[in-house]
């Protein structure tokens, strides 16, 4: 692991583990209605100061936390532009299974490329630092996974090129 | 001295707990909208009884120890009072609930008996607290609202020992203590630290942490001369009125979201950090003592590591079912790969609650020299400490560092 | 949509809570407020030629400025803290967060925090305040971050 990567991920680790202290808070706005506070932002004194995480001015992480909610954006690391179309389809393929990742959001926050939403029912059904962990694993492994996409990518790029260009040889 | 007592009552969260006057019967909500009443059977407890009537999940409850009622508040905007009495068709003894005329329309959060038990008071989202007392021309109990200066939600709520006096923390960072005097049910207090004349909705104090966060827990202490606030802040805040001040004792871990005073010198607060910490203290200053949760001693599941506290790396998800799929994915092989290690023990936490404790009271011992509390938590369990049993905190700090 | 149905009618009610209800106000002239950013950044000059990097530190983290309308002074501090977070050896970082009081390492916490916030500004290095703030971490805890996030007096 890079020697930057570590401190970053320790970072988001321990601001996730600040801002998972959720706990069931019906609306004070909306009478019998029951709904994450970060994602409504009716009433200001309900949510936190929210904080951003980076590593350089292309990789960082924003957590908004409430008092039954908190939002946690990723922004991906994208150097070139084969890496940005590879971002968003990743992501675009993540969210539109959002339902079986649970945590995950539909739609990232302006800015960001993929956001978490967690409620205080997924912390009392799940473990706390597990879910944490699920977070940095992910972490981890998205941009693991964009640079392995695109090394496949290219190596497919050649190959077709060079099936397309033996027609010209002989 | 013995360890703690532990039962794992269920699976779901326990959002809140009581246990009637002899400590032999025990209402829980399990993050519903139906009580479930246990009793004690040997060392076990028993499910006995459901009270359903709420619709929507149940905030609180409170048992009154000497008139045996139970008082339910719940996110459906309602309280009811629960009595026992006998059918008249079977003749079998059964809780009946009453409703309650909160007159809000928000949630109700948090509900407390007085002492003396002849009124209490609803906690509730509408930015009020419901006094309620029971009007026996009418049959039924009627409330009155304290509503100035509250500005949020209000998460809890305490007496104090004059049956008078109520503290309230709520949502908009503030601690405040309330005079609930009701000219029918209270004779005239006598004066003390918090005031002399004490007509209703009087504000006698109003506190909050440095750093701010919501006011979780608030709590008198036995004598009602002094207040201990728990914010979310991760500070335990007390507050001398007469003077000299308010002390803020800063943590190092999570926030605390419960606390039960033990002693005039002494209180229990637990909350995201899963155990029971102890602090003591007199008006010339407060500490943190230690932790009722002795982690260092052995136990049977022998979970090696603390909450926060990281085993080898940063990510260490054990992701044998994802490699398993990316095999499968890109080479085509079907083939398990071989389990890495068991992923058992990293799951387990060191501490006896496996998540966030919501609830913390007196179990056994006098008011003013408790010898054990109970609390339970969003882990489902129920767990009686004795509070004696403090065991220095330092040491294990390692354990709740994160690295 | 029509455009009535976006009027966000709850400002309109009386009971709201605003954002500058939820804290106390710094008592100081935001004009003061900068002139003592300004002699604190002088006296961290002169600490840090000293070497002296607990006392630069120690000086700039109390008083903080917070709140609204005293910007420049908050940029201005948080210039002269990010000289200091550079200029201290790695090595030496642990024990400086060890030796400040509870209130300079939730402030310091603060500052971290809005460091990592804007990359790239002035000479805000990531892996530098990154390197802080996990061993700010081990001396005053997750209850430090907490406490960042609620604390409404944001510098």
């Amino acid at each position: 692991m890079s020697n930057t990567l570590r401190p970053y991920l320790a970072a988001v680790r321990s601001t996730l583990t600040a801002a998972l202290t959720l706990e069931n808070f019906s609306s004070q706005v909306v009478e019998r209605h029951n709904k994450p506070e970060v994602e409504v932002g009716g009433s200001k004194e309900v949510l936190l100061n929210p904080l951003t995480i980076s590593r350089n001015e292309n990789e960082r992480v924003l957590i908004e936390s409430s008092v039954n909610s908190i939002r946690l954006s990723i922004k991906i690391k994208q150097a070139d532009e084969i890496e940005r179309i590879l971002c968003h389809k990743f992501a675009r393929f993540m969210m539109q299974r959002a339902e079986s990742f649970i945590v995950l959001r539909r739609k990232p926050v302006p800015g960001y490329d993929i956001s978490f939403l967690i409620t205080n029912g997924h912390t009392e059904t799940m473990l706390k630092h597990k879910i944490v962990d699920f977070i940095i694993h992910f972490m981890e492994e998205v941009d693991k996974e964009i640079s392995e996409m695109k090394l496949s990518l290219n190596a497919r790029a050649r190959v077709v090129a060079e099936s397309y260009l033996t027609a010209f040889i002989s | 001295m013995s360890g703690p007592e532990v039962h794992s009552l269920s699976p779901s969260p326990i959002t809140s707990h009581a246990f009637n006057g002899d400590r032999s019967l025990l209402a829980v909500s399990l993050n519903s909208n139906d009580v479930t009443i246990y009793s004690r059977q040997g060392k076990e407890w028993e499910v006995t009884d459901t009270l359903s009537e709420h619709d929507k999940l149940i905030t609180s409850i409170d048992w009154a120890p000497n008139s045996n009622r139970i008082v339910t508040a719940s996110q459906d905007r309602n309280a009811y009072v629960w009595q026992e009495s006998q059918d008249t068709l079977t003749g079998k003894v059964v809780w009946k609930p009453t409703l309650v005329l909160l007159r809000v329309n928000r949630a109700a959060t948090f509900v407390k008996w007085s002492p003396n038990e002849d009124k209490f008071a609803v906690a509730t989202g509408a930015r009020a607290i419901a006094i309620c007392s029971y009007d026996s021309e009418n049959n039924w109990w009627v409330s009155r609202h304290l509503k100035k200066p509250i500005r949020s939600t209000v998460l809890s709520v305490d007496w104090h020992p004059n049956n008078v006096l109520l503290a309230a923390g709520s949502a908009d960072m503030k601690a405040r203590v309330f005079s609930a005097y009701i000219k029918d049910v209270d004779s005239r207090p006598p004066p003390s630290v918090w005031g002399e004349r004490l007509p209703f909705n009087t504000v006698c104090g109003e506190y909050s942490s440095p750093s701010g966060g919501w006011v979780h827990a608030v709590g008198f202490s036995p004598s009602g001369d002094v207040l201990a606030f728990a914010s979310h802040d991760s500070s335990i805040s007390i507050v001398y009125p007469g003077g000299p001040a308010i002390y803020t004792i800063k943590l190092n871990s999570l926030p605390y979201v419960t606390l039960a005073w033990t002693a005039e010198d002494s209180l229990v607060a637990a909350g995201h950090d899963c155990q029971p910490i102890a602090f003591s203290g007199s008006a010339g200053g407060w500490q943190l003592v230690g932790t009722l949760d002795d982690t260092s001693s052995s136990k049977s599941s022998g979970g090696t590591r603390g909450f926060g506290g990281v085993g080898s790396g940063v990510g260490r998800l054990n992701s044998a079912a994802f490699h398993t799929f990316r095999q499968a994915d890109s080479r085509g092989s079907g083939s398990p790969t071989s389990a890495t290690g068991s992923g058992g023990t990293d799951t387990e936490l060191l501490t006896v609650h496996q998540n966030t404790i919501t609830s913390i009271r007196p179990f056994s011992g006098s008011a003013d020299r408790v010898a054990q509390v109970s609390t339970t938590g969003v882990d489902g369990r129920l767990v009686i400490w004795n509070v004696n049993n403090v065991v220095e905190l330092t040491g294990k700090m390692g354990a709740l560092r994160v690295q | 949509m029509d455009s009535f149905r976006k009027i966000d009618i709850d400002v309109f009610d009386e009971d709201v809570l605003l954002e500058t209800e939820l804290y106390d106000p710094d008592p100081r002239e935001p004009s003061q407020v900068l002139d003592d950013a300004k002699a604190k950044a002088a006296a961290v000059r002169s600490s840090l030629s000293k070497g002296d990097i607990p006392g630069a530190l120690s000086a700039v983290l109390d008083n903080a400025p917070y709140g609204p309308n005293v910007d420049d002074a908050k940029t201005l501090t948080l210039q002269t803290l990010v000289t200091i977070l550079n200029s201290t050896k790695s090595s030496d970082v642990s024990n400086i967060v060890k030796s400040l009081s509870q209130d300079q390492q939730d402030t310091l916490m603060k500052y971290i925090y809005k460091g990592t916030a804007m990359p790239g500004w002035g000479d805000v290095s990531g892996s530098v305040l990154l390197g802080w703030h996990e061993k700010l971490t081990e001396a005053a805890g997750i209850g430090c971050i907490v406490r960042t996030m609620t604390d409404r007096r944001i510098v």
